[in-house]
């Protein structure tokens, strides 16, 4: 089943010729989407301006006058590979050479979400049809020049070939005409096998500006007339500015911003002393004094007991409660897991120019059409005076999907009257991020006398994002990814999630309640295979013995580490399998002990089926990737707080792997059809916590159900 | 505010600057080249790597003053060294960037420990590289500088 966006160039209706510049032509446009179907999708769509939405189109296919081909579209290269996987579909339908493609970015009006690993699976069809209209208008227009018939024509390499007289023409052209044609609105696309594009390690598009500087990311935008602004966010969350602190000595202006202050000066560093320097007032609420970690877990401990879950459940199947009360083997185990910060390498940052008449904004941003209707908010400018130039990310992992930063940015250019670049010190970013929710997972497994697991109950307590956006009704449910579907035979399943009210910010974190849950499952799933004193891996592979998908992606990754064998002396071993994003994963990882209490990751053996690969290369350095960040998170990730006031502040306090304490990882791949496509920039993360867990557990008989594992050895210095 | 002469990837620039000022931000707001980046102002990340004269330093804990005398060389002037070039092509190559924020700091680390080392070991690596990248591109930043180095 296709679970792609099929929304055709053709329905549009636009004129073509309004994209037309100088000897360019446009050939083909298309329109691409955030999820699907997806509950953050439907939050998304219905969140949007009308009057921002800038119609049914949001990319287009240019035909450049040197042969060159530009594809347009919006979506946030944040290093996941996004230009260059859609780039793949469409250059692939186009004919023409991987040397002959360029990217660029939409229009904030025509950019779409990106978020939820869903840039490949939603648009991926759409791209193809989109190159292959393409390539069908330019084939009509050379076949009418000759007057032959275009099944008469070939292409190759952007150069249109008569068959019969073996005259040639080439795409710049042939563009002109072409762009006059109306495209079918069922094109023919390149068979499977025929692939030269998609499905290969293509080099990506972004890459080579990465190693030389030129890069542009949002912190390197630079703006004739700009000042440097600098913010203290209040300390307390909820807290606001109770009055504007003087300006100090040399800064240019200091604007308030209600929840902060900020200070405007002649560079960032002058910014960044000037904002030290303020002496502010704040007005905090008295709930603050609740917001400690201590009382968020007691809370969360309360709702554990005697909350009341989201209705209808998560999920239901069977009798989860009446299942496990006649267990022979149980396992009960309750998870707990901390807030955590997105540790973007680059800050957030926004660049701003607001005039009487129009804004302009340069941002790294997971939401153009976002920052678009926030500058329309605060300028009360219409939609055609607002102008978003999405930068390339250094890093987005969900965070930059947020509007404070742009926001703040915005509003400090029209107060000034000259373009700001806003950049937030890594002190702010760490301490006023929208977290990843804690959570506290209860999870209840009972097997049959056969050892047969016969009942899974699951029950999330954790701060809603969603609902804290006004995204979900009360009684819904939200952060159970990860606990829902679960691929074992269960025949008894409950999936319950209870909502946390604490009034920490939390937001979209990587895999978001995928990170949560898998924790808690695959950890207990192992408890109980040890209790039942069956291997883990053989425990779960009778439990799938009706999914031949996730078990041949589970035996790979066994298989790679060498479960069969013995590990080393002073080695353990341990599993978990993760389902999300349309994609499986599974790790089988190695840990040691070098001296007591401190964990060694020796190995990795990831194995992965996200349905079709469309860029090996890349499917490989996001699980990479996704991993590395997992083992951070398991070891020392965590933000907590007191009295309101986050604990995080630089990497003094907030660890990251590097590359001395980095595994080994293969990443093999196994391969579905091209009508499943799944996503690959979260689903590395999730199963990394439980299967080190595991393994410990393993080599030392010490079960965590806690994260982060090593909290107090999360200080860096340098 | 003093005065300042600057050396630059082979250029000079001429600027008033406060002495105090950390060597980044005059690199970066001050003369422009924005390829060196700001991780943390707390000397750990080292996404701020720059050679002076010819060795890294964490520009965050240089001051303005520090720079004035000496050659300074930026991402931006890296490809004017052999060794440069060469891990530069291999960072390509295997497709090392993923954001590619951190890359410009490991690309400095790594071809000065190429230059003293041409076959460093996965010690030596790991050593000279004590560069975070939060998008775990660990893995690969080895396999280039194994590459170029014929490893
Ligand atoms: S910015 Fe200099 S070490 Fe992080
Ligand atoms: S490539 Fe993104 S931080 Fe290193």
């Amino acid at each position: 089943m296709t679970r792609v966006n099929q929304k055709s160039s053709s329905s549009t209706g636009v004129s073509r010729r309004a994209f037309l510049g100088g000897t360019a032509a446009v050939v083909a446009m298309f329109a691409l989407d955030a999820a699907p179907g997806s509950k953050m999708a439907q939050a998304l769509a219905a969140s949007l301006p009308s009057d921002a939405t800038g119609g049914a189109v949001n990319g287009w296919i240019q035909i450049n006058a040197d042969n060159t081909v530009t594809i347009a579209f919006g979506g946030a290269e944040m290093g996941q590979g996004i230009l260059t996987g859609l780039a793949q579909a469409a250059a692939e339908e186009l004919m023409v050479a991987w040397s002959q493609v360029r990217t660029q970015a939409a229009p904030a009006s025509q950019s779409y979400i990106t978020g939820g690993s869903y840039g490949i699976r939603a648009n991926f069809n759409a791209m193809r049809i989109a190159g292959a209209q393409a390539r069908e208008v330019l084939v009509a227009s050379a076949a009418a020049t000759w007057g032959i018939a275009a099944g008469s024509c070939s292409v190759t390499d952007g150069i249109v070939t008569n068959t019969v007289t073996k005259a040639s023409l080439s795409f710049a052209q042939l563009a002109k005409d072409a762009a006059t044609r109306t495209p079918s609105a069922s094109p023919t696309l390149t068979g499977t096998s025929q692939f030269r594009v998609i499905g290969r390690s293509m080099a990506r598009l972004d890459i080579p500006s990465k190693v030389d500087g030129s890069a542009v990311f949002g912190i390197d935008v630079r703006v004739p007339g700009m000042v440097y602004a600098a913010v203290r966010n209040c300390p307390t969350i909820g807290g606001t500015l109770a009055k504007t602190p003087a300006k100090p000595a040399g800064a240019i202006a200091v604007v308030p911003l209600g929840t902060a202050v900020a200070v405007v000066a002649s560079n960032t560093w002058a910014a960044f002393r000037a904002a030290e320097a303020l002496s502010v007032s704040w007005t905090t609420p008295s709930t603050a004094s609740q917001l400690n970690s201590a009382t968020i877990a007691a809370q969360a401990q309360t709702l554990m007991a005697t909350g009341t879950p989201g209705s209808p459940a998560a999920e239901r199947i069977g009798d989860a409660a009446g299942s496990f009360a006649s267990a022979s083997s149980k396992v009960e185990a309750t998870y707990s897991l901390p807030y955590l910060p997105h540790v973007c390498m680059e800050v957030l940052n926004c660049t701003a120019s607001v005039t009487a008449t129009s804004c302009e904004v340069w941002v790294p941003t997971q939401a153009a059409s976002w920052v678009q209707a926030t500058a329309m908010a605060i300028t009360g400018l219409p939609a055609s005076a607002v102008t978003v130039h999405p930068t390339l990310l250094g890093g987005g992992l969900g965070r930059k999907i947020e509007q404070d930063y742009v926001s703040q940015a915005i509003t400090v250019s029209k107060a000034v009257g000259k373009p700001v670049k806003l950049t937030w010190r890594r002190e702010e970013d760490l301490s006023h991020d929208q977290y990843r929710p804690m959570g506290l997972v209860r999870v209840r497994l009972g097997a049959d006398a056969s050892g047969a697991l016969t009942s899974l109950a699951v029950r999330t307590v954790a701060p809603s994002p969603l609902f804290q956006r006004g995204w979900m009704a009360p009684t819904g449910n939200d952060n159970v990814e990860g606990a829902e579907g679960l691929p074992y035979a269960i025949p008894n399943r409950l999936v319950e999630y209870v909502r946390h009210t604490a009034a920490v910010p939390v937001g979209f974190w990587r895999s978001v309640g995928n990170s949560i849950n898998c924790f808690a499952v695959e950890s207990a799933i192992d408890e109980l295979a040890t209790s039942l004193r069956v291997d883990p891996l053989e425990f779960r592979r009778r439990m799938l013995a009706s999914d031949p998908r996730t078990l041949a992606v589970l035996q790979r990754a066994a298989s790679d580490i060498g479960w069969s064998s013995t590990p080393p002396a002073g080695v353990a071993r341990g599993l978990a399998i993760s389902n999300g994003f349309g994609s499986i994963v599974a790790l089988a990882v190695e840990v040691s002990q070098p001296t007591t209490g401190v964990m060694r990751v020796n190995r990795v053996a990831c194995a992965v089926d996200c349905g079709f690969v469309v860029n090996p290369g890349q499917v490989e350095s996001q699980l990479q990737g996704g991993i590395i960040q997992g083992i951070s998170s398991a070891f020392w990730g965590q933000t907590t707080f007191s009295n309101g006031v986050a604990s995080s502040r630089n990497f003094s306090n907030t660890r990251m792997l590097l590359m001395k304490e980095t595994p080994s990882i293969t990443v093999s791949q196994l391969q579905s059809g091209l009508d499943m496509i799944g996503g690959i920039g979260e689903v590395g993360v999730p199963p990394v916590a439980p299967a080190l867990a595991n393994a410990w557990s393993r080599l030392t008989g010490t079960r965590m159900r806690s994260l982060p594992f090593f909290p107090s050895a999360n200080h860096m210095d340098d | 505010m003093t005065a300042m002469t600057y050396n630059v990837n082979g250029r000079k620039y001429q600027f008033d600057a406060d002495s105090g000022m950390p060597l980044l931000w005059v690199i970066r707001d001050i003369i422009g080249l924005t390829g060196t980046k700001y991780g943390c102002g707390v000397e750990i990340c080292k996404a701020c790597t720059v050679w002076i004269d010819g060795s890294p330093e964490k520009s965050c804990e240089k001051r303005a003053s520090e720079g004035v005398g000496v050659k300074i060389t930026t991402i931006e002037g890296l490809s004017a060294t052999p060794v440069g070039l060469r891990l530069q092509q291999a960072f390509v190559d295997v497709q090392a960037p993923q954001c590619g924020y951190c890359q410009s700091g490991m690309l400095m680390a790594a071809t000065s420990l190429v230059a003293r080392s041409p076959k460093p070991t996965d010690a030596q690596i790991d050593s000279a590289l004590g560069n975070i990248c939060a998008c775990g591109t660990y893995p690969r930043v080895k396999q280039a500088i194994r590459k170029a180095t014929g490893q």
